[in-house]
C-alpha cells in the first residue's frame, strides 16, 4: 500500500529563522559623488567610501575618543558571525573588510559571500545577504573580501567567484548580478569596489593561476560595462614591447588589481595598484620589464585609458604586488602620491605625471636588491637557477602585505603596519595550465626569525617613531583627529598608539588575530571605532609561525 | 594500486551505515543528472533512502549555472532537514520522516557547492552532497586572450 508523503513544502531563506527585521533605513539613496567627494569634511560622522575618503588617507576628523580618555574606550557591541557547513577555503578563510557606515546604519561584507548590514549603534543586525560561492573556487590566499561600495540607495560587493551585485540597501534583496570574471581560468574577486561619479571600479583578482589582470568599470544603476582596461598590454599595444616578442607570457602575466584604488577628482584620474608578474619567480618564461605588473597606472576614469604610470618592481622575482593603497597628499603645492611597496621602499610621485620624487626603504632588513633615492633599480638576489634555494628579505608577503597605512596631514605622518620576515624561493618551472597555480618556485618563509612595527614616516621617507613587535603586522592602520594611530596585531590586541609618539595609549584583546581595516564613525554625538577581527587569509606567506593561532570571525566596535 | 574493480569493492564496503566507518563517507555515492526544460530551468530530486544517512544521487550535476527545481524527499523513518546554497540566502526546509517537499536554488556556474541536513551530526554521518554545476562562464566574462592549455 502506497502511503502518502507528508507535506514538506518550499525550502525558504534560513534567515527567516532568525530575529532579523529583514529591513534597514534607506540611508544609502543620498549617497552619491557629490557626497563622497566631501566625504572627510562633510560627513566625519560617516565612513562612506573604502578609505574613509577618495585619497585613502584613513584620517578621521573626529576627535571625541582622544589621547587623553583613550584609555576609557570600551566594546560597546559585538558582531559574530562564522562559518557553517563545508566553505571554500575551510580552514583560511578570514575577516578582511573595512566596514561602511551611514548614518547609522553599518555594511560590512565577510567571507564566503556574506554582506550584513547592522545597526551602527547596538550591532543588532537588520538583514544579511549570502552569494552562494563554490567549494572549489580558486583562491590563492583564502576566502575573503575587503568591503563594500555604497550609493544610490543600493550596496555593491563582489563575490569570491568573480561576481558583483547590487543590493537593495533596504533589505539585501538582488537588483542585479554581473559575472566580472572567468573562474576555470583561476580568476576571483574580493576587492571591495568604488563609486565614481556614476560608475563603479573593480579589479580582478588570481595573479598566481597566469590570469591576464584587468580593471572594470560599470554603470551603477544598470551594472553594464563602461571599459574594461587590460593591466598587461597585448602585442602591438604601448608596454607590449616589455614582453618577450614571440611568446604567450603576456597572456598569463598576472597584473591584478585586487586592493581599491584612489581618485583624484581634479585630475580625473583613478589610480589603481597592480599584482604580481605570472610565474612569480621564474623570470625566464617572461623576459623584460613585464608592464604594469607591479605599478600603478593612473586611469582617466571616464575612458579607463592609461595616463601614465610607475612600476615599483621591473621584472619581479620576489612577488612584490603593489596592489596597496596609493594615499593622495599635497607638499610644497605638489599633488604628490605615496606608496608603500611590498618591496621594501616608500615611494613618493608626482601623481599628476606620474615622474618619481624619491624613494625610501621602510623596514630594516632587506636584501634582494637597492633601489636609490633617485630610483634606481639595482636587483641582486633572486631565485635564478632551477633547484637552487634562493632566501631574500623581505618575503613574498613584502614589508608590507595588502593593508593599509594611514596618514595624518597635521603632522605629515604615514602610520605602516610593517613586517620584517623573509622566505626562500627555489625555482621550480613549470607547464602553464589554466586555473593551476603558477608560480615557478617552491616557496617557505621564515617561521621563528619575524619581527614587525607600526612606524611612523614623514612624507619625505624619514621614520619618526616605531611601536615594534617581535613579529609582523597584518592589519590596517586608522588616523583620527584625537591624535590616534589604531592598529590590531597578530596574537589579537587591537591598540590606540600616540600619533606623535608612539606612546601605547589603550589595548584590548578581541581574541583573535587582526587582519582587516578599522573604521571609525560617530552617532547621536558618540564616536566608535570598529574593527572586524578574524585570523586567517594568506597566513603561510604573511606570518607562517602564527598560522596555527587559531580562528575566529568577530566585528567589534568600541566607544567611550 | 587499485583496479577499477577493486574500487567499487572497496567502496561497497564503505556504502551504508555502521559498517566500514560510523556513517556514510562523503561523495562516495551515486552520481546523477539534473534534467533541463526549454526555458533553461533545470530540475532534479534528491532523496534519503531510508536507514542510508545520505543523499541520493550524492552528487548531482547540472549542466550550466542557473535556476534549479528540486523536489526533496525524506523516505527515512528519522527526521532530516536540507540547507541548500542559493544566491541571496541558504534555502532551507525540515523534513519529517516520510515528507517531501521543494527547493527553488540560483546558483553561478561553474562551480561545485555542497547542502547537508543540519541536524544534530546529520551532516558528518553522511547527508552531506554536492550540485556540481558545469559549463562555462557568459562570453562576455572571458578574458581576452587565446585560448589556453587546461589540465
Amino acid at each position: 500500500m502506497t502511503v502518502e508523503y507528508v507535506d514538506a513544502g518550499e525550502a525558504f531563506n534560513h534567515n527567516k529563522l532568525s530575529n532579523l527585521p529583514h529591513s534597514a533605513p534607506d540611508v544609502t539613496r543620498g549617497i552619491n559623488y557629490e557626497r563622497i567627494l566631501q566625504a572627510r569634511t562633510a560627513e566625519p560622522n560617516n565612513w562612506i567610501t573604502y578609505y574613509g575618503a577618495y585619497d585613502g588617507k584613513r584620517h578621521s576628523l573626529l576627535d571625541q575618543i582622544n589621547v587623553d580618555n583613550v584609555k576609557n574606550l570600551k566594546v560597546a557591541w559585538i558582531h559574530q558571525a562564522s562559518a557553517t557547513g563545508l566553505i571554500a577555503s575551510t580552514s583560511t578563510y578570514a575577516f578582511e573588510a573595512c566596514p561602511i557606515v551611514v548614518d547609522g546604519v553599518m555594511f560590512v561584507t565577510g567571507w564566503d559571500g556574506w554582506l550584513w548590514a547592522l545597526d551602527a549603534k547596538t550591532g543588532d543586525q537588520l538583514w544579511r545577504y549570502k552569494h552562494a560561492i563554490p567549494f572549489d573556487v580558486t583562491l590563492c590566499c583564502a576566502n575573503v573580501n575587503r568591503g563594500c561600495a555604497v550609493a544610490n540607495g543600493k550596496v555593491y560587493m563582489v563575490t569570491q567567484n568573480a561576481q558583483l551585485v547590487a543590493l537593495d540597501a533596504t533589505n539585501g534583496q538582488k537588483v542585479w548580478q554581473k559575472t566580472i570574471g572567468d573562474v576555470r581560468a583561476g580568476e576571483s574577486a574580493s576587492i571591495a569596489p568604488l563609486v565614481i561619479k556614476d560608475t563603479l571600479i573593480t579589479g580582478s583578482a588570481g595573479g598566481e593561476y597566469g590570469v591576464r589582470g584587468h580593471i572594470d568599470c560599470w554603470d551603477l544603476e544598470t551594472g553594464e560595462q563602461r571599459w574594461r582596461t587590460y593591466t598587461i598590454p597585448k602585442p602591438g599595444e604601448p608596454g607590449s614591447e616589455t614582453w618577450p616578442a614571440d611568446g604567450e607570457a603576456w597572456q598569463r602575466g598576472g597584473a591584478n588589481h585586487w586592493v581599491t584604488g584612489t581618485f583624484d577628482p581634479e585630475l580625473n584620474l583613478y589610480y589603481a595598484g597592480t599584482g604580481n608578474p605570472a610565474p612569480d619567480f621564474d623570470g625566464e618564461v617572461r623576459e623584460g620589464d613585464n608592464l604594469y605588473t607591479d605599478s600603478v597606472v593612473a586611469l582617466d576614469v571616464d575612458t579607463g585609458e592609461i595616463k601614465w604610470h610607475y612600476q615599483f618592481t621591473p621584472h619581479d622575482l620576489w612577488d612584490y604586488d603593489s596592489t596597496m593603497e596609493m594615499t593622495l597628499f599635497e607638499r610644497d603645492g605638489k599633488k604628490l602620491l605615496a606608496h608603500f611597496d611590498k618591496n621594501g621602499y616608500m615611494f613618493v610621485i608626482d601623481r599628476t605625471n606620474g615622474e618619481l620624487q624619491h624613494a625610501t626603504p621602510f623596514v630594516d632588513r632587506i636584501d634582494w636588491g637597492t633601489i636609490s633615492r633617485d630610483g634606481k633599480f639595482m636587483p641582486r638576489k633572486y631565485p635564478d637557477k632551477e633547484g637552487e634555494p634562493c632566501h631574500f628579505y623581505p618575503g613574498p608577503a613584502g614589508a608590507k602585505e595588502w593593508t593599509h597605512a594611514s596618514y595624518n596631514p597635521n603632522h605629515d605622518l604615514f602610520y605602516v603596519p610593517v613586517a620584517d620576515v623573509g622566505a626562500t624561493a627555489t625555482r621550480r618551472r613549470r607547464e602553464f595550465k589554466e586555473g593551476m597555480p603558477y608560480w615557478g618556485a617552491a616557496v617557505e618563509v621564515d617561521v621563528d626569525n619575524m619581527a614587525g612595527s607600526v612606524s611612523a614616516f614623514d612624507s619625505h621617507g624619514e621614520e619618526k617613531w616605531r611601536y615594534r613587535m617581535d613579529m609582523p603586522m597584518a592589519a590596517s592602520t586608522l588616523s583620527t583627529e584625537g591624535n590616534l594611530v589604531f592598529a590590531g596585531t597578530p596574537t589579537g590586541e587591537f591598540m590606540a598608539l600616540h600619533a606623535e609618539t608612539g606612546e601605547k595609549l589603550w589595548s584590548f584583546q578581541c581574541g583573535s588575530g587582526h587582519h582587516s581595516s578599522p573604521s571609525t564613525y560617530s552617532l547621536d554625538g558618540k564616536q566608535y571605532i570598529s574593527v572586524p577581527v578574524g585570523w586567517g587569509g594568506w597566513l603561510e606567506g604573511i606570518i607562517p609561525g602564527m598560522s596555527g593561532q587559531g580562528h575566529g570571525a568577530a566585528l567589534i566596535t568600541f566607544a567611550l | 594500486m587499485t583496479t577499477a574493480q577493486e574500487r567499487e569493492d572497496l567502496l561497497a564496503e564503505l556504502s551504508g551505515q555502521n559498517k566500514a566507518t560510523i556513517g556514510s563517507v562523503l561523495g562516495t555515492g551515486s552520481i546523477g543528472k539534473a534534467t533541463e526544460r526549454a526555458d533553461g530551468t533545470m530540475e532534479a530530486t534528491i532523496r534519503i533512502p531510508e536507514d542510508a544517512m545520505a543523499w541520493e544521487p550524492s552528487i548531482l550535476v547540472l549542466p550550466h549555472g542557473g535556476k534549479l527545481e528540486l523536489t526533496i524527499i525524506n523516505d527515512d523513518k528519522n527526521t532530516h532537514a536540507c540547507l541548500l546554497p542559493s544566491n541571496g540566502d541558504r534555502q532551507f526546509i525540515g523534513l519529517l520522516n516520510h515528507s517531501k517537499g521543494r527547493a527553488t536554488l540560483e546558483l553561478d556556474g561553474p562551480g561545485c557547492y555542497w547542502y547537508g541536513s543540519p541536524a544534530g551530526n546529520d551532516e558528518g554521518r553522511g547527508l552531506t552532497a554536492a550540485i556540481v554545476v558545469t559549463g562555462e562562464v557568459p562570453p562576455e566574462a572571458k578574458l581576452d586572450r587565446p585560448a589556453q592549455p587546461r589540465p
